[in-house]
């Protein structure tokens, strides 16, 4: 048990840091559920810290009151009886005043998120699918619209509105860091309000149980600088260069004229395919397959060549691929930046 | 009851539960198998795949649900090019002559196979416990739960189509 | 006391069960109303138009030499209206077969013969088959008969059938396209073949349906392939050698869409930079849409060709933000140059797959005191567009059929203001949107009679569930998202034959037909409009009250355009193809199973009765007066 204490303590307090933390207070939305928390978190303590402590004076004195009564058959003392009276009318008096609070505070943060200052946001709209995110930022000009998948970028200080759908079942976005979860239901629109304090990389989570890859189905979340996120924005919008080197150029030919266009898109190019994350910049991501490998070569290879391996279940089948046509694809992959 | 029956209850439940559960070929196992059409044919799991795919495939827009349109309908009895599962694979991923396109580089070999599975359920050819009461897009029409095979309702006249080469 | 209480309560159980017996026999008797019977009767609503307030033919208008039929719409203004009044009103009702054709051909028959002098050209659907008949014998015989052969993979690019819309004749050349994309001029002594130029191709999905339109040295052919992503364009070829004289994209950067310094569109919303480009999700217009698949009107005068654009792609409007430019909407462009001089969109954003492909009538008419140089379409989203064909300013809207997804067009904007309850939503089915995918009219030309100022239009009364779904793209394969199907809107009926006054905006009388009317129409000088229905009726209806004078049942439904021609002998010939098909008649063309309410896009729900009504197998019936 002694061993077994900070090992429990560490797991314990492995949700509470770090790029997926639930204790997050780097949105205004996390910071206002958080303050939230902190008024629960210390009113709790301390009722349980009086509940105990009277438990312990209970205890304490009521061995030497029992010795007292072993011989007597109980009959209720009218003084006695009037303490237990008041005591207990004070006790619930106080249980009910501290609940009410609560329900005060919780009423006042529900508040506040609703009115969460919508000035100008930035639209977004996530659309789940098993098991990845399609993300695309709104534009009234529809040629600036960015289609992207598995990432999302916020500027920093600005608010993002995002519109949750979902191609084929529940699913529930989760930024522990930033905000609380809300559901994209299929036939349904959300919407959740982002409002990020601190630069960083954060990871979100899908938080409702959508089939076999649930667990695999991570979103990565960037918040930077305004001018960053006008310039990924920027580099989104162009489409990949042919590739010229000769490796690369194979894996484009095999990548137009293989399974691969059958489901991607990769903008500049013929290959158009929908239902599949899109990959016209897919190297300048951090993670591939929704966050369960990092964007390197050999990992990148591994997916390609095995994805069942990887993620059994999910939706990308394996590929037949000869030993130079996964490097030749993967060459090619990679120059999707 | 004793203790230790009771805790030799737990386990046989267990196994007794997953007894009957379908194995999950995620690695198309069943391509190397002798009998693919046995392998695919009697999987849930490859018929739940078969159906996303008749969508994603866009088989839909020629076939609709079953009724046909640009191409003829796959919830009878007249095949015109096969019905078992080997000539329906031939035909997704080769192709035929009056259209139908040649998919066999835009998916995969156990794909083919799957949506083959997924074509002879509209015709009633699959066991009934095998069919998906829903599938996981949401559908705009009741999932195809045909319990009987329809007959062939011959209107046109077989035309001059083009044969084989 | 207790006995009284039961007594009552008795008494109150017995009335309640009275009343749900007789509830139950009043509400479950069968409707003894008898069943409407359409298509016999017309419904009169207005007075037809005097003289002076008529829309009438433009003024450089001739009427086509009486012995000849040169093009699908009769004359480059659209009208399909022949001047011969042998056949009147009076006499129409001894109208006999006088000669038939059997093309031997199952699928749907949309083309008209042409006629010039002593023969016949008769074109097919797929194979795309040409004859030449001799009409001097009195049977007549096969002079030639020429077979372009086209590619047997073809057939699975086809949305809507195997069809063609005819073909195109000028100076000893007759022009057609075939359904694997390519343009054909035939030498009509011979049947020879003088060029052949390939338009289309199929792998991308990409077919050729439409007649082609001749006019000064152009031939103008467009493609077909809305529903598998196809960038649409329109091209003009040389009549004498065949080749490319300009080619105008319906998407795109504006060097595509051949959009320069002569584009003056009158709406605000026209106007911009690569709108082509801009006003889709990026690179959505590469797999756009807006194939010109339909009817080119011509004007001599200001050397400007008018034409529409299908739909965008794909149905799923949620896949591509943006008004969609330039699908869906009407071109008017310099013929000499191709250079686009206005452009007017009746379906920004597209959601019900309302092409606006439909047939543009040029008339002249009076609006608001003054003549007005004008063209007038009953449009697929079932308003009747009466729009000024210089500046492209639309100056009626009007709805010719039943219509909810949008509430009206606002004329200062040009805009219809679409119902927001109609719009798809992901994830959902929309129920009930009127008109239905095929719109208030689908394809088949109207008429116009300068001799009543009425436009005749045979067209649909249909509604439409529809529901989403993520389309995907593979070339070659269809690119939708959207599952449709059809019913009868309201009154039950599901065609309408509707005789419209367009200086009035108004119907002057209408009637109702059970089926869809598929065919076109054709008004002639004896005051008498024809037309046929899908179970094989061509009938004949007076023009100034609509009242049924004649009716014929042909071997198969009629989805074919009516036309008519003085014959060597002398006398009046009317001819119709029977050969059921199309959109509408693929459940028998193709033998599609009614069980599934979403084959062929959705018609198949509306049309299960069809299959009893008629068979399917391609004729040309040609009728005169008794000699």
């Amino acid at each position: 048990m002694k061993r077994a204490a900070p090992l429990i303590l560490a797991l314990l307090s492995a949700g509470c840091s770090g790029i997926q933390s639930a204790d997050g207070r780097d949105g205004i939305e996390g910071a206002l559920i958080g303050n939230l928390f902190d008024v629960f978190l210390w009113t709790t303590v301390a009722v349980y810290l009086c509940v105990l402590g009277y438990l312990a004076f209970a205890v304490w004195r009521g061995r030497g009151h029992r010795r007292a009564q072993a011989g007597l058959q109980g009959e209720p003392q009218p003084e006695s009886e009037r303490k237990w009276r008041i005591g207990l009318i004070v006790f619930s008096g106080a249980t009910a005043l501290i609940l009410a609070g609560l329900t005060i505070a919780t009423w006042l943060t529900d508040r506040a998120l609703a009115k969460a200052e919508l000035a100008s946001p930035i639209e977004i709209e996530i659309i789940g699918n098993q098991w990845w995110w399609e993300v695309r930022y709104q534009d009234p000009v529809a040629s600036r619209i960015v289609r992207t998948a598995n990432e999302l970028h916020l500027p920093v200080g600005r608010n993002a509105r995002i519109t949750l759908k979902s191609n084929d079942v529940i699913h529930s976005l989760w930024v522990p860091n930033l905000a609380g979860k809300q559901d994209l239901i299929p036939g349904r629109i959300s919407d959740l309000v982002l409002h990020p304090q601190r630069t960083g990389v954060f990871r979100a989570q899908c938080a409702e149980f959508c089939g076999l890859q649930h667990a695999k189905m991570a979103l990565d979340v960037t918040v930077e600088s305004e001018a960053e996120f006008g310039r990924w924005k920027a580099a989104q919008l162009a489409p990949p260069p042919i590739p010229t080197g000769s490796e690369a150029l194979a894996g484009y030919n095999l990548f137009l004229n293989r399974q691969c266009s059958s489901c991607h898109n990769v903008a500049g190019t013929p290959a158009s395919g929908q239902v599949a994350p899109d990959l016209s910049h897919v190297a300048s991501r951090r993670t591939i397959a929704a966050g369960t490998l990092p964007t390197a070569h050999a990992a990148l290879g591994a997916w390609v060549a095995d994805p069942q391996a990887i993620k059994p279940g999910n939706n990308m089948p394996k590929v037949p691929l000869t030993p130079a046509e996964l490097r030749a694809v993967t060459a090619y992959l990679e120059t999707l930046k | 009851m004793s203790s230790r029956s009771r805790l030799s209850i737990l386990p046989l439940t267990l196994v007794l539960v997953g007894c009957d559960r379908e194995a999950r070929d995620y690695r198309s196992l069943a391509l190397q198998s002798h009998e693919p059409a046995n392998a695919f044919g009697g999987n849930a799991y490859h018929l739940a795949q078969g159906q996303r795919l008749y969508g994603w495939m866009n088989c839909a827009g020629c076939h609709a649900h079953g009724g046909g349109g640009m191409g003829p309908p796959l919830r009878d009895d007249e095949w015109r090019y096969g019905g078992n599962m080997e000539q329906m694979v031939a035909t997704i991923l080769d192709g035929r002559p009056n259209g139908m396109p040649a998919f066999r580089d835009r998916i995969t070999e156990d794909q083919a196979w799957q949506l083959a599975t997924y074509v002879r359920s509209l015709s009633a050819r699959t066991r009934q416990d095998m069919l998906a009461g829903r599938a996981d897009e949401p559908a705009n029409v009741e999932p195809p739960v045909l319990d009987e095979r329809k007959p062939v309702r011959r209107v046109t006249p077989k035309q001059d189509d083009a044969t084989e080469e | 006391m207790k006995n009284g209480a039961n007594r009552w309560l008795l008494a109150v159980l017995a009335v309640l069960i009275l009343i749900v017996v007789i509830g139950a026999i009043v509400l479950g008797a069968p409707d003894r109303r008898p069943d409407p019977v359409f298509g016999d009767k017309a419904d009169s609503l207005a007075e037809v138009p005097q003289a002076a307030s008529r829309a009438r033919s433009p003024s450089w208008y001739e009427a086509p030499r009486e012995n000849a039929w040169t093009m699908q719409l009769g004359d480059p203004s659209g009208s399909r209206f022949s001047p011969l009044s042998d056949i009147s009103a009076a006499n129409v009702n001894s109208l006999e077969v006088a000669f038939t054709f059997d093309t031997h051909n199952e699928r749907g028959h949309e083309a008209a013969p042409l006629v010039v002098g002593d023969t016949m050209f008769v074109t097919t659907p797929y194979p795309n088959d040409v004859y030449a008949l001799d009409l001097t014998t009195p049977r007549p015989t096969v002079k030639w008969h020429y077979q372009p052969v086209p590619l047997h993979a073809s057939q699975g690019v086809a949305c809507c059938d195997v069809v063609n819309r005819g073909a195109a004749y000028e100076g000893g050349r007759l022009f057609f396209n075939t359904l694997d994309g390519q343009t054909i001029a035939l030498d009509t002594a011979s049947g020879g073949e003088l060029w052949r130029t390939k338009l289309a191709e199929i792998n991308k999905g990409e077919t050729i349906t439409m007649a082609p339109l001749v006019a000064e040295g152009r031939v103008l052919v467009g493609t077909s392939g809305g529903e598998f992503g196809v960038r649409g364009s329109l091209t003009a070829l040389d009549a004498g050698s065949g080749a490319v004289v300009w080619k105008a994209y319906s998407t795109g950067p504006d060097t595509d869409v051949l959009i320069g310094p002569e584009f003056e569109p009158f709406y605000a919303q026209d106007k911009g930079e690569d709108l082509g480009v801009h006003t889709w999700n990026p690179e959505g217009w590469k797999i756009g849409g807006g194939n010109p698949w339909g009817w080119i009107s011509y004007d001599p005068e200001l050397h400007m060709i008018y034409y529409g654009t299908g739909n965008p792609g794909p149905w799923n409007p949620n896949q591509r933000p943006g008004d969609n430019k330039w699908t869906a909407g009407l071109f008017a462009r310099d013929v000499r140059t191709g250079q686009a001089r206005w452009f007017y969109q009746s379906s920004p954003h597209d959601l019900f797959d309302y092409d606006d492909v439909n047939e543009s009538i040029l008339v002249d008419m009076p609006f608001h005191g003054e003549m007005r140089k004008v063209l007038v379409r009953p449009a697929r989203t079932g308003f009747f567009l009466v729009i000024d064909r210089e500046t492209g300013q639309v100056l009626s809207a009007d709805p010719y059929a039943h219509v909810n997804s949008a509430r009206r067009v606002d004329l200062v904007t040009g805009r219809p203001e679409v119902n927001p309850e109609k719009m798809p939503k992901p994830g959902r089915v929309t129920r009930n949107i009127c008109p239905a995918a095929p719109g208030g009219k689908d394809w088949n030309p109207s008429t116009f009679s300068p001799r009543t100022g009425l436009v005749y239009i045979p067209h649909l009364n249909l509604c439409m569930d529809e529901g989403e779904v993520e389309a995907n793209y593979i070339a070659g394969t269809p690119f939708l998202g959207a599952d449709a199907r059809m019913f009868a809107g309201p009154g039950g009926h599901r065609g309408v034959f509707t005789a419209w006054d367009p200086v009035a905006r108004r119907p002057v009388w209408r009637i109702r037909e059970d089926l869809p009317l598929w065919s076109g129409a054709l008004a002639t000088g004896g005051d008498v409009v024809f037309y046929g229905t899908l179970d094989g009726w061509f009938k004949a209806v007076d023009a100034r009250s609509g009242k049924l004078l004649w009716r014929h049942r042909l071997s198969s439904g009629i989805i074919g355009m009516p036309m008519t021609y003085r014959g060597p002998d002398g006398r009046q010939y009317v001819a119709i193809f029977a050969g059921v098909g199309g959109w509408s008649g693929a459940i028998v063309s193709g033998a599609l199973d009614p069980a599934d309410p979403t084959s062929a896009l959705g018609f198949v729900n509306a049309m299960g009765d069809l299959i009893h009504r008629t068979e399917p197998g391609g004729k040309l019936y040609v009728f005169a007066l008794p000699a």
